[in-house]
């Protein structure tokens, strides 16, 4: 049981001259190549890290500026879309307008023409009215002229006439 | 117990050859040798233990070392690797059929504890030059009349601490083991009052025993990180006295 807790100072000089020896010769041999290989990973993730960032920020100005555009675009379209409204409008009016004028137009010379014709037509009409009456009272007269009667009533008026105005009898004279 | 099989002059000094010798050569090879090799092949069927290093590595760099000793701590991530592994290499020889564990043994454990207290006293003169360092020993806010008080008791303090150290990490490797020890006497003990009892206890001893083993596992674990984060933590203290 001694020989459990009594320190062998031979073997703690091996111990020593062992560990000191191992960390001078592994400090050179595996924790440096171990370090420089981490350290330059960690610097790879780093500088990745950073590309990253540095992209996605410039991403977000692209998206910021394109929205900023699409609102102006949006902008100009409504303003465009107004400004052929107001247009499309005014020019329906103005066809409208025109249209209407020139319907009068179109209307005032049909009534004039109608009223033309109407007059031309009642000239026509009245003429051959005249000329069939003329003619019907032609015929009418030259078939119903009989010369004794018609002496006979002529006399009688001549009578009734003297004796009504007696100034104008022939007779007297 | 160690084995010695021979002993080596050197000078003054007796040098025994030894079983935790030779455990201590074994792991130095597979430190020297493995981790190396490891560290620069591109194989793909490596790749799990060389992250499994990494990792490692890189935890005792972020949860221990620099937590505790500021930037400048960097410069000390390889020491406190070659530490742990170290520790913990000779833990795991101990639980493989005929190894021997090492850090069971009180010269060794103070080995290492020795070169924590160099390690503890050398980062901090180098941080704050020799008279800084000593004069920093005492902490500040303690009266003039007490600083010949205070001095001899950090002095002592600070040996100590290196003291539990070695004592810490040679009690928990050796008490699994003596654990293990008397599951295993139990089936003797108890056959000496006839075979039949004895194979009785026989299954109960083993399980306690696997049971045993895989706590030194956890332990074996457990007291590496433990003996390098306590490490860390001094030589923080006497890097950066406040």
């Amino acid at each position: 049981m001694e020989a459990l807790i009594k320190p062998e100072f031979g073997l703690m000089f091996w111990t020593i001259t062992c560990f000191v020896l191992l960390a001078l010769l592994l400090s050179r041999t595996a924790w440096k190549p171990l370090m420089q290989a981490v350290e330059e990973r960690e610097r790879a993730l780093k500088h990745d890290r950073n590309t990253a960032e540095s992209a996605r920020a410039e991403a977000e100005k692209i998206k910021v500026e394109l929205e900023a555009r699409l609102a102006e675009l949006k902008a100009e379209i409504g303003r465009r879309m107004d400004e052929a409204r107001l247009m499309a409008e005014k020019e329906q009016d103005v066809l409208i307008e025109e249209a209407r004028k020139s319907a009068g137009v179109i209307v005032e010379s049909a009534r004039r023409e109608i009223e033309a014709q109407k007059l031309e037509a009642a000239r026509d009409l009245k003429n051959k009215v005249a000329e069939l009456s003329v003619l019907a009272a032609e015929r009418i007269l030259l078939h119903q002229l009989d010369h004794r009667a018609n002496t006979d009533l002529a006399s009688r008026y001549l009578a009734e006439i003297e004796k009504e105005r007696p100034e104008l009898k022939l007779e007297s004279r | 117990m160690d084995q010695v099989w021979s002993w080596v002059s050197l000078g003054p000094l007796k040098l025994p050859l030894s079983k935790h010798l030779l455990m201590m050569g074994i792991a130095s090879l597979i430190m020297l040798i493995g981790f190396p090799l490891l560290i620069r092949s591109r194989s793909a069927a490596l790749a799990p233990f060389r992250a499994m290093l990494e990792m490692t590595v890189l935890f005792l760099r972020d949860e221990i070392v620099i937590p505790n000793l500021g930037h400048k701590g960097a410069a000390y991530v390889g020491y406190f690797s070659t530490l742990f592994f170290f520790i913990l290499i000779l833990n795991l020889i101990g639980l493989v059929p005929y190894g021997a564990t090492a850090t069971g043994n009180l010269a060794v454990t103070g080995g290492l504890a020795f070169t924590s207290f160099a390690l503890i006293n050398f980062s901090g003169i180098k941080e704050q030059g020799l008279i800084g360092y000593i004069s920093h020993l005492v902490p500040k806010g303690v009266p003039v009349w007490l600083y010949p008080l205070m001095f001899p008791i950090e002095l002592m303090g600070m040996v100590i601490k290196t003291f539990a150290l070695c004592i810490r990490l040679f009690a928990n490797m050796i008490a699994g083991h003596i654990v293990i020890l008397v599951f295993i006497s139990f089936i003797f003990i108890f056959g000496s009052f006839g075979v039949s009892i004895g194979l009785g206890v026989a299954p109960v001893s083993v399980g306690l025993v696997l049971f045993t083993l895989l706590l030194e596992l956890l332990v074996a674990f457990l007291q590496a990180y433990v003996f390098v984060t306590l490490t860390a933590i001094f030589t923080g203290a006497a890097m950066h006295p406040h």
